[in-house]
């Protein structure tokens, strides 16, 4: 059975020193080492970004797409071979930006796959402007006189979206994140997992220890993860930040109505003589 | 009176969308198919659901035909619109069929003593049979019995196209079709000019490029299709998600035609044969991802059938504007695959060669159809006796893989294409990448790096070969030819019926069709080119696209270019009329 270090990738890290991306990493790994996965059937899944060149940090098949795509790619590995253990992962921008379609329409699929939002509020590659999660009235270099927009909530996103498993995390708490993520692949459906991550050099404002003050566990309050309606009054809370599962619910997963592929995966479909008479048969 | 035409007809069906026309029309097409005869069938129609004016139009000839030629032998008039507007296109002797209810002065509109007006109360007849909605199927049996056609092939088709949609309304239907064949034998003092005889021959199939594409990709191995709705690729969706149970394809409707691009692009790294289907304005939505597919050496099949432009243009009716577009769409460069069939059965053969292409040289392929090709059906023969060979190029086996040590998925070799495993397969891990990378996929924006791996993406369309996309001659023979016509894509079909046109003048022209635009056929084109003193290349778009494309890959320029893009497919006589006109004035 694969441990942690076998998840290790032998390429050198080019994130801030400090940036939350590390934790995340930390976590994605030891939730694959958690659930006995082997680094070849697992692909990591991004769009572009700091948080984006993940899959080129973590020794299992990757895909590092475009910005805001890796959702739709992702649905598409998942769907050529629904064996594999897919987890897609890209920042605030690319999925509450440019992505925001995609990530809707990803939740409502019930797909079995796993979507982590990197959510550090700000465009972290692009050297600092405001993104779709910075909160109302932050100056950043794209709005010097204050972000005029209310942000996106990604987990009400997710939660409006049908998403079946909704939590947020924080990358500063790596074992519950961990856990969390473990949670979230084991999952048999989409789920989504919001998670807190600082952004140590255009984000000042939001410090690790800003975090850890603000957050608080689900678990350690009595929330009831099967009441929709209570994890979206979790989801928008904003004096407090809960962090941990706010909804989980077991539904048909997207796989479960097509038949064809229930013995075995797409991929693995002999193609080399396939009988095109009973089509062309409509057509005499 | 007209001297007798035995299987030879033109048809045209025309009425307001949601009348049946395109329906009435291929079961038509279908009948006359059924005889023995080979058939062109196409349509023509403005972007409503309902209203409009729309027709179907279908020559039957007991030879291969590929387009329309000449005046129509039948009319059946839905509305009365199109007496109106097409009762001069009917040679002499020719027939109108319409609704003597609706239309009482069908004979002051059509204006014409030289034709038959077979006027027959189609609605009250319906009616008897079960419903007025189907006027058309008593149309439809008038026309078949003017022809003399037997009776029992409309049953058999009706029950076969419409089972599905319950007894009742076979039944109905073939009532009504029934009524109309019936009264048509006492609706002329004459025998009608045209009859058809049934000739036995084996089994056909009528088709229009998407359905006949849809067949190819299906034969290819195609296991997932991710489309979004536009016309007129639409019905490649509908068909395929129609078979996608029996043939195990997953199809999946998109949110937009950029999910549909990115995530062909997902399920082929995973290893499966996968394809999208569009117009231009989808297509526009999907060069990101097709620029990804390049450089991640991705092997995608996209289908791209062009309409009108620019932006929503003119929806619905044909063009071929597009080539240029599709050569170079994208920022950046890399290989990629551009074929453009010019019929039906074309769209088979390049379908199932795209999927082959696609893996051989890890890299997109974007097959180029139009509204007119996409819609046009023709009698194809023996579809399933083309060798088909399923070459999936470099990729490894799982065997393989167990076997490898230190892979590279972008490894340098002497053609360009590197060795490709797949996600689930051990011993090689790497990260399939929009970034630039080395040959383990690991980013890399080292100088030296980058021009090897530009280099290497290059080299390899050198792997197809040049009998595969080399054109096609038609026509009169090399040596004997005056002129050289050239054209591309679906303007084939009424070429090679302009061809027959002008050798049945005594006029020698030979025609070359290209089929291939990338990787570009140059030694072929510009060797016919030269051999010639005389060419005119026939294009559907304004700024004579291929005629660059051959200047820029083989520097002849051809001095004379004949244009159409009123969104209107080419006619034979047209074509026929520009050569005479220019060279044997």
């Amino acid at each position: 059975m694969a441990s942690v270090s076998d998840f290790n990738s032998p390429h050198n890290i080019t994130w801030c020193p400090g940036c939350g991306d590390f934790g995340i990493l930390v976590a994605l790994k030891g939730a694959f080492a958690k659930l006995g996965l082997s680094p070849h059937n697992v692909v990591v899944v991004s769009g572009i970004g700091c948080g984006g060149k993940i899959p080129h940090f973590i020794r299992t098949y990757g895909f590092e797409g475009i910005h805001g795509r890796a959702l739709p790619a992702a649905t598409g590995i998942h769907l050529a071979n629904h064996e594999l253990t897919v987890v897609a992962i890209g920042g605030d921008g690319d999925g509450c930006g440019i992505g925001l379609g995609h990530f809707m329409h990803a939740m409502r699929r019930n797909l079995d796959i796993t979507y982590i939002i990197q959510d550090n509020e700000i465009y972290g590659l692009t050297v600092g402007q405001a993104s779709p999660t910075t909160k109302k009235g932050v100056i950043t270099k794209s709005t010097p006189h204050g972000t005029p927009e209310d942000p996106i909530n990604p987990p009400l996103v997710a939660l409006a979206a049908g998403a079946t498993f909704v939590a947020r995390g924080f990358s500063g708490d790596i074992p519950h994140l961990t856990d969390l993520i473990a949670k979230g692949i084991a999952h048999r459906g989409v789920a989504f997992i919001d998670v807190f991550q600082p952004c140590v050099t255009w984000r000042k404002d939001l410090p690790y220890e800003l975090y850890q003050k603000k957050i608080y566990k689900l678990e350690e309050v009595g929330h009831d993860p099967s009441d929709w309606q209570a994890a979206v009054k979790r989801a928008i809370e904003t004096e407090r930040w809960p962090i941990g599962i706010f909804y989980q619910v077991q539904k048909p997963i997207y796989t479960d109505q097509i038949p064809f592929i229930k013995d075995k995966p797409l991929v693995k479909h002999d193609i080399s003589n396939i009988d095109i008479s009973k089509y062309l048969e409509e057509f005499m | 009176m007209p001297m007798s035409q035995v299987n030879k007809v033109n048809c045209k069906i025309g009425g307001p969308a949601g009348s049946g026309v395109a329906t009435m029309g291929a079961l038509f097409a279908k009948c006359l198919q059924q005889c023995g005869l080979y058939v062109v069938g196409t349509n023509d129609y403005p972007s409503l659901i309902k209203g409009g004016h729309n027709t179907y139009k279908i020559r039957a000839a007991p030879f291969p035909i590929t387009a329309i030629v000449g005046q129509y032998d039948l009319l059946l008039a839905l509305d009365k619109l199109t007496v109106q507007l097409h009762a001069s296109e009917l040679s002499e002797g020719g027939a109108i069929i319409y609704d003597s209810n609706k239309i009482k002065d069908a004979a002051a509109i059509a204006a014409r003593s030289d034709i038959h007006l077979v006027g027959m109360p189609l609605t009250q007849m319906a009616a008897a049979a079960g419903g007025e909605i189907m006027f058309n199927s008593v149309a439809l049996g008038a026309a078949m019995g003017l022809m003399q056609m037997d009776f029992d092939i409309i049953r058999t088709m009706m029950q076969k196209i419409w089972a599905r949609k319950g007894q009742k309304v076979v039944d109905a239907n073939i009532a009504a079709a029934l009524a109309g064949h019936q009264a048509s034998k006492s609706a002329l003092q004459q025998q009608f000019k045209v009859k058809i005889e049934f000739i036995k021959r084996p089994k056909t199939v009528f088709m229009n490029g998407n359905e006949a594409s849809v067949a190819g990709a299906i034969k290819a191995g195609c296991k997932f299709v991710a489309e979004y709705p536009m016309s007129p690729s639409s019905s490649i969706l509908h068909l395929m998600a129609g078979h996608e149970w029996d043939y195990g394809i997953i199809v999946k409707q998109t949110e937009d035609e950029i999910a549909a691009a990115n995530m062909i692009c997902g399920a082929a790294f995973a290893g499966v044969r996968a394809m999208t289907a569009t117009s231009g304005g989808g297509f526009s939505l999907m060069v990101e991802a097709l620029g990804l597919m390049g450089i991640s050496e991705t092997p995608c099949v996209i289908f791209e059938s062009q309409r009108c432009g620019p932006s929503t243009g003119l929806p619905t009716y044909t063009e071929q504007a597009d080539l240029q577009f599709v050569l170079h769409a994208s920022q950046g460069e890399f290989p990629r695959v551009v074929i453009a069939p010019g019929d039906p059965l074309e769209c088979f053969v390049e379908a199932i060669n795209a999927f082959n292409i696609a893996e051989m040289v890890q890299t997109p392929v974007i097959v180029l159809l139009d509204k007119f090709l996409s819609e046009t059906s023709l009698t194809l023969e023996n579809l399933q006796s083309i060798p088909v060979k399923i070459i999936r190029g470099k990729l490894q086996s799982d065997e393989e893989m167990q076997k490898a040590s230190s892979f590279k998925r972008y490894q340098f070799t002497p053609d360009g294409i590197s060795p490709r495993c797949i996600p689930g397969q051990q011993n090689g891990l790497h990260v399939c990448s929009s970034y630039e990378h080395d040959e383990t996929g690991y980013t890399s924006e080292a100088p030296d790096m980058r021009v090897a791996m530009i280099n290497k993406r290059a080299k390899k369309l050198e792997a197809i070969p040049q009998e595969l996309i080399a054109p096609s001659f038609h026509g009169a023979g090399e040596n004997e030819a005056d002129v050289l016509a050239v054209c591309w894509g679906s303007t084939k079909m009424p070429m090679l019926e302009a061809l027959k046109l002008l050798a049945e003048e005594g006029k020698k022209v030979r025609a070359m069709h290209i089929r291939y635009a990338s990787p570009f056929p140059s030694k072929a084109v510009a060797g016919a080119l030269s051999s010639f003193k005389k060419s005119i290349i026939f294009e559907g778009n304004s700024e004579a696209q291929m005629r660059s494309l051959i200047f820029e890959k083989t520097g002849h320029f051809i001095q004379k270019a004949y244009l159409r893009y009123d969104g209107r497919p080419f006619k034979p006589e047209e074509i026929a009329s520009a050569i005479k006109r220019e060279f044997y004035g």
